[in-house]
Order: C-alpha cells, then structure tokens, then sequence
C-alpha cells in the first residue's frame, strides 16, 4: 500500500524514469502545474531528467515511476535496476502499462520496420522476446494508465502517497464519465467506440471531442459478462471479432489479440448455451 | 446568489478518545467521550478527513460513553488505527435498527459471531448484564481465525462466568497459545449444530462473514427455529445513512435505516 | 398566454432570473444531444421533443461539496445558487423531481441541505405532452399533477395554463402582464391527455424476480450505466474526500453521482463485491424503479421517461421484455 513506504522522519525519495518512449508522460506529471512544486517540496526528488540536471541514479527509493515500454536490452537492465532499489514501482501511463504503439512492432516482422529507420546505427530494438510492458518484467505496484495519463489522476496520486492512502485506479467503464459530460453515444453513430469496456479516469476525453476510444487506459479490471454485452452489441451492427481487434491493437497490441480471443470464444460458448436453455 | 448550507445531517463532531485497546493484530477497540442515545445493533459512521467514512457498529451499551472496535481492512480504518488515546474523532449517528431486546424479554439467547462480527454483539451482552432478570440461559458461540485474532479477550473469563460461552478457530498456530481463554479448533456453526438442539423459547442473533451467517441460519433452521426467532446483521457499503445513497440497498431494504440488524423473516437475499 | 408574447415573457424572467429550457443538442459542440440549459435567447428554446439528457443534475449536482476540512475542523460550504426558472419540463420530468424530493427532502430524515437549498430557489414550468415518442410510456406508470405552473397548447395562438402552487401563484402575480385571467375548468381533461404508442404492461413485476427474463434483457448489457446517468430518477451517489496537494490535511468532502450498473458500485475494503453478478445489477436497477421505491413510499419511480432505453448503447427494450415475461406468466397460471 502507498503508506506503508513513507518514512517516519524526513521526506519519501522519488525518482521518475523514462525508457523507449515519447517523454509525454513524464510531461503530463509537470502539466499539474502547481501541484507537482508543491508536491516536489514534500518529497525528495531524486531524479527527474527532465527538470533537474543532476540526477542520482544510484540511491534507493522510496517510489520510482518509469515511463515507456522495454524494447532495448538496455532499458530491461535499467528498469530491473530501479526496481532492485525501489520500495514501491508505478508504470507511468500507456506504454509502461501495455505497451502502447511501440509494441505495435510486435505484430511485423523485423523488415518490414527497416523503412522507419532514421539512422540505421541509432535503430536498436535488440531485447529479444520485442517491446515488452513493465508489468511482464518486473513487479509493479501501481499504474497510472493513459497515453497520456490523466493529469488529475497523476495529482491524486501524489496526494495518496502523501496521505498514505492505497491507491485505486478508477475502475468504471469510460461511458460513467462519457454520459456526465453530456456526450451522446458514438456507438449510435455507427463507431467501435471501445468505451463500454475500457477502463475511464480519462474524463472520456476522446468522444467528448467526438472520437470514438481506443482504449489507451486498459480493460475495465474484473469485468466478464459485460464483454459478452459488447460482442453482442458489435455483432448487431455488422462488425466482426477482427474489427474490434483492430481498433483495440492501437494501444493494446499485445493483449488485443489474446484477451478478445478469449472472451469472443466465452462468449459464444455462452450465448449457445443461451440459446439451447430457450429451445 | 451564494447561500452557506447549514450541512446538519452529515456533519461529524469531534469526540475525545478516552481509551485505545489492541484486540488483534489488525482490530482494536476505542472509547468515546460521547453521552448518547443507543440500541444493541446500531452503527456510527467514523470519518478520517482526506481518507473518507466508513461505518463502524457500536460494541457497547452505556449512556456515558461508546465503544468502537475496528478491523483495519481498507484506508479509513487503517488511518483510524493510528489514533491515540486523547485525540478527536469525527463520528456522526447512531444510525440503523437495534435488536428489540425489550420485545425478547424472558428468552434464551445464543448469540453467535464471527471475527469481527463479534464486536456488535458485544453491545448485546452487555445489555443483557445491565437487565439479568429479563433473560433466561445466554449462550456465546464465537469463532475466530485464530486465538491471536479473538476479540476482547480479557472479558472472556467474565463471560464464561455469567453465561456459557464456546468457542473455535479456523487454526490453531500456535498450541499453547495463552492468547485466549479457552477453545478449540474448528467453525462456529460446528459449535451451533453440538450445542443447541431446540427452539423452544429461543432467540438467535448472528453475526458474522455472508457466509458464516447462511451456514448458521441452515443449521438453525434444521434445529427447529423460525424465521421470526433468528436475527441477522448485514453489511454493506455505505455513505449516508439515511436511506438516500443506495449502495446499501438490498432487494429493496436498505441495510442502513431497515437494518444492519434484520428479522430473519423480514430480510430476503438477492 | 398569448403565444405571441411568449418571447417577451422569457426575456422579462431572464431579467431577473436564470431561464432553464431544453435546447437542442450539437454534433460539434460540447453537448451533442437535447438537453436543459440556461438560455440566453427565447430563440433557442426546443420544445419539440424530449431532452436526450435529464433535469435532475441541476438539483443533484455532479459535484457537490458537503463540506471542507481542515484537520477535524469543519466548515460549512457555501454554494452558489441562482434564481432559476425551469421550463419545458415535461409530466415526466417534473415527477422525477417529485421523486428526488422524496428522497433528499421527504424520506423521514433530516432534509438533504444541498439539494433543498437548489429546490428553493427554484420554479418548476411544464409543458404539456400530447404524444410520446417510441420510447417512452408514461401512462403506463400514473404520474401525478406536480408542478408550479403547467403550459398546454390550447389553440395555435394560446397557452393555457394550470397553477399548481402557491409559489406558481405568486410567480404568475410578478409577471402580470402575459398572463391573463380564465374562469375555472379552462384546462379541460382533453388538454390533459397524453397518448402513448409505448406501453409497460405492468409495474408489478415482483413475481418476475426469478425469472429468466433478466438474463435474457442483460445479454446485451456492457454494464456502462448510460441508463443511470440519463435516468432522471437515479439518486445514488458516492462521497469522497479529496485533499490539496500543498496540505493534506485540508480538503474537501465530495458527493458524486454512482450508477448500481458498475461493479464496483457495491465493492467494499476487502474488495468484496456484494452485486457481482450483472444480471442481478440489471435487475435491481429495474427493480429499484418499478417496485423497491413503491414499497417504501408508494409511487413508482420510473416516470416512464425511456431515456435509458434511448440512451442504451444496445437500446435494451427491457418494457417490452417485462411485458412478454409477465404475459408468459400470466398464461402459465391460468
């Protein structure tokens, strides 16, 4: 639990890291503005490469948060070192929690990427096994999912850690916050907005701006029928497993594929069953 | 045009804490400075500000103070936990339905908890110890994970004493634990199917884990009891506690005004 | 009323108060569907059809702050309420009200402070319906006569309109000169009917608990609680604290709606949750509407509105599903 880690006496140490990624996230921590200084005076901000310009890299932590997904040898050594030397890890946003658009890569062969190549020496994805999420590696404590993380979600964080208090992502659907903001439905429009089963916290930022989500944050934790609902609800208006997978694999590449798979297979196997109880 | 509300029905006062007892490794008991009204059966609602509410049972009976025992299960209680003789708590009730001992009058009682379902019918013991005449046998069946985690262990001699009390635990670690007065391994409900053997003029109040109360009730219910003989407590999320936030609603009831404390016949499951 | 001076009115009331009226809803602006909003011209008034969005957060806001905090000490909030005036309430809308009154004022409890205050300073217009739409079925339920003042479409040139209240009285006393005097009995029964195309055979459906019915009606749910939130009904809410960064002892204690479609709606510390099953989720939610809330103080909740059928990403007809189920039954037992 956040708490248990603060010390007694003195501030927590935090460190904040980023491997292959955009560095957005990391900016989505300073994007909170006021918050994040005063927070930083409350705690003892080992390392930020962003903001400081002398970062420790040895000294044990107390939270670490780490940006960006694994896709070099080298970032697995550093994520499993900052993990050897920290109390408590947060994945920070998308591409930690999922693997986001790098692992995209995972789904071509190795050619067919030559063509984004800027420089050949500088393209380095030799970690075998491809982009990995942190969760796949090395133990995590928390996340703050999104691309990019929810700004509010990243202050109240920082303020459970303060206060002690274990942290709980927000685990409703994206459409609970999609219909407060007085959205109508992108389904209705005939979209595979992924809303339905896509955890929010995001404010349903993509549909208030009228397009549909892709669900960046991560399934809803703990959900099995409300998968069958959404199946059905795709079904009717024409579209197939592999379209919701494609829009899906945008952020979830990795477990697009596996974690539909699965549930498309329960949920025929439900609805035949269904079928046969009414016969 | 701004109007300063007047937040009456939800607003906590500061009571002092006149007394800190660790029970378990993760429940304890505290008392309250707090002079008020109350039945065997209600709850108040504790706050931790900047952690939230949670709703505690009363395990006490007394016109000068009250008494809380807490199990440290999520944030506000954890955070409770903390508290020390002297400071403030912020509490606001009683809320819910009390056990109608005035209408039990001239029964047998067993009462039968689980973990930290016992806390609440400490309340009813002690009211049953301030009104003897008006009970016949009172017999304790309590169940624990272990000895270490029994609540309110030093009143268990007491207990024995004036009533019958049995008990059981999930596991026994350690075998000459001095942690607990007396009892052996095994559920509660084992005790309930050994020890009682009719209904005849008798009243059975548990309290308990969903599934430890389900598992009593079918016991009791072979013995003989009716419905209308066996009172049962219900916990549920909660926020308000006057029948407007609905998290507590079950198949219609709500758990924080039609209970925690229900009639047996009065109360049906989803 | 002279529909004619109907314009002149409005911007007289939106002299001195806040004139609430459903508009339409925008693809491209912030709210995409009808909705009630304070209007800035008479102009932009849609009375055509009912709001896609419920009254009820004007009244039971999204964010109400209960109190701030400091340590243990407590302050109180003060809240900004403006005068409003509500119109182009439909009979639906307004029993909604009637409902939420029920609730947060009249429940047998201390009156919700918050949503009293926001209640008092308020005017309730409604708009006759004639004709409903192909989702609602408000004469299925029995609504009651509650407003302030109540509009009907007597003639292309007139408004006639019922008092209700005495705060209706003294509003209609304030704003003289639109309105002008009839004897007693103008509003007739005729003007009074509503015709449904939709219809909920019954709102007793307690024999129907165990039925199949509600498994076959949440095949289609992905528990996204659309229906909750469109409902103007719906009054469940949650309540937080939330802290300043800067200090953590001082904050604030929230109170947000919560939708009983979300599983986490009844998760407690321990992460137990009691309502796991969604198919019991879908059931209490029409349940609470049709039978719960009638036993407790015998009304139906459900106005009959059909926003949550409207609003359902599936358009769950679960009326249609109560009605086959109880025919069924009913068949069964003769």
């Amino acid at each position: 639990m956040a708490g248990k880690e603060k010390p007694e006496n003195g501030k927590l140490k935090v460190g904040f890291y980023n491997v292959t990624g955009c560095a957005g996230c990391l900016l989505s921590v300073i994007y909170t503005e006021g918050d994040f200084l005063e927070f930083s005076q409350q705690v003892d901000i080992v390392s930020f490469p962003f903001i400081k310009e002398k970062n420790d890299d040895e000294q044990e932590l107390d939270v670490a948060f780490i940006e960006g997904v694994v896709v070099t040898k080298a970032d697995e050594e550093t994520v499993k070192k900052i993990r050897e030397r920290s109390k408590m890890v947060v994945a920070l946003g998308a591409c930690a929690h999922l693997g986001n658009i790098p692992a995209l890569a995972k789904m071509k062969k190795s050619e067919d990427l030559e063509y984004l190549k800027y420089k050949k020496e500088d393209f380095n994805m030799d970690r075998e096994g491809g982009p990995a999420p942190l969760h796949t590696l090395i133990k995590i404590d928390y996340t703050l999912p999104g691309c990019p993380p929810d700004r509010d979600e990243i202050r109240q964080f920082m303020k459970y850690l303060l206060l002690g208090k274990t942290f709980r992502n927000y685990n409703d659907p994206v459409c609970v916050e999609c219909k407060l903001r007085n959205n109508g439905c992108l389904l209705d429009q005939g979209k595979i907005c992924l809303g339905p089963i896509i955890a929010g916290g995001c404010k349903a930022v993509c549909p208030s701006g009228g397009l549909k989500c892709y669900g960046c944050r991560g399934f809803v934790q703990g959900i099995d029928k409300e998968f069958d609902g959404y199946f059905r609800i795709m079904e009717d208006k024409g579209f197939s497993l592999d379209d919701v997978k494609r829009a899906l694999e945008t952020f979830m590449a990795i477990d697009a594929h596996k974690v539909l798979d699965e549930k498309f297979a329960q949920y025929q196997l439900n609805r035949k069953a269904r079928e046969e109880s009414y016969e | 045009m701004k109007i300063k509300v007047d937040i009456g029905p939800y607003k906590p006062e500061p009571k002092k804490i006149i007394s800190y007892k660790r029970e378990a490794p993760d429940s304890f008991t505290i008392r309250l400075d707090w002079q008020i009204e109350h039945g065997p059966g209600q709850f108040v609602f504790c706050s931790a500000p900047g952690i939230g509410e949670s709703a505690i049972s009363i395990c006490s009976d007394s016109r000068n103070y009250v008494d809380l025992n807490i199990r440290e299960v999520g944030n506000v209680t954890n955070e409770l936990g903390k508290l020390q003789v002297g400071d403030e708590l912020l509490v606001r009730g009683p809320y819910g339905t009390q056990y109608p001992m005035q209408d039990l009058k001239g029964n047998d009682f067993l009462i039968i908890g689980g973990g930290c379902g016992v806390a609440p019918l400490r309340g009813v013991i002690k009211y049953i110890d301030g009104h003897r005449e008006d009970f016949n046998d009172i017999s304790l069946f309590l169940g624990f994970r272990s000895p270490e985690d029994a609540l309110f262990k030093d009143e268990h001699e007491d207990w024995d004493k004036r009533h019958k009390l049995f008990m059981k635990f999930d596991k026994m670690e350690h075998e000459n634990s001095t942690a607990c007065y007396t009892g052996s391994q095994g559920f509660v409900t084992d005790l309930v199917k050994q020890e009682v053997h009719d209904n005849t003029n008798k009243i059975a109040i548990v309290c308990g884990p969903p599934i430890m109360i389900d598992k009593t009730v079918e016991i009791l219910r072979e013995k003989g009891f009716h419905d209308d003989q066996i009172f049962l407590s219900a916990e549920r999320l909660m926020y308000c506690g006057m029948a407007r936030c609905g998290r507590c609603m079950i198949r219609g009831k709500y758990t924080c005004v039609d209970g925690s404390v229900f009639r047996l016949d009065h109360f049906e499951d989803e | 009323m002279q529909k004619g001076v109907f314009d002149d009115f409005v911007r007289e009331v939106m002299q001195s108060r806040e004139f609430v009226a459903p508009v339409k809803g925008d693809q491209t602006k912030e709210v995409q569907e009808s909705f009630f909003t304070d209007i800035k011209d008479p102009s932009q008034i849609e009375i055509g059809q009912l709001t896609y969005f419920p009254i009820k957060y004007y009244f039971f806001a999204k964010k109400e702050v209960l109190f701030s905090f400091h340590k243990n000490r407590i302050e109180e909030p003060e809240i900004d309420i403006p005068e409003r005036v509500f119109f182009g309430l439909r009979l639906c809308d307004l029993n909604s009200i009637k409902h939420q009154d029920t609730v947060f004022l009249n429940n047998g409890f201390r009156a919700d402070p918050y949503y009293q205050a926001r209640r008092e300073h308020s005017l309730l217009i409604g708009m006759h319906c004639k004709k409903g739409d192909d989702h609602c079925f408000c004469q299925s339920i029995g609504l009651k006569d509650f407003y302030d003042l109540m509009f009907f479409d007597k003639d292309e040139h007139t408004y006639g309109i019922d008092v209700g209240s005495e705060k209706g009285k003294a509003f209609v006393d304030e704003f003289r000169r639109f309105f002008e005097e009839k004897e007693e009995g103008y509003i007739t029964p005729e003007d009074k009917v509503t015709i449904n195309t939709f219809k909920l055979d019954t709102t007793n459906i307690k024999n129907l608990w165990d039925n199949e019915v509600w498994s076959s009606l949440s095949e289609k749910c992905t528990a996204c609680a659309a229906c909750n939130n469109l409902c103007p009904n719906c009054h469940c809410f949650t309540v937080e604290d939330e802290v300043e960064v800067g200090d953590v002892t001082k904050g604030q204690r929230v109170r947000k709606p919560a939708a009983c479609l979300v599983k986490g709606f009844t998760r407690v510390a321990g992460d137990h949750v009691f309502r796991d099953d969604l198919v019991g989720r879908f059931r209490h939610r029409i349940f609470h509407q049709l039978e719960f809330f009638r036993d407790r103080y015998g009304e139906t909740m459900c106005t009959g509105c059909g926003r949550c059928i409207r609003g359902c990403p599936a358009k769950i007809d679960w009326v249609t599903g109560i009605n086959t189920a109880a025919r069924k039954q009913r068949g069964g037992q003769e």
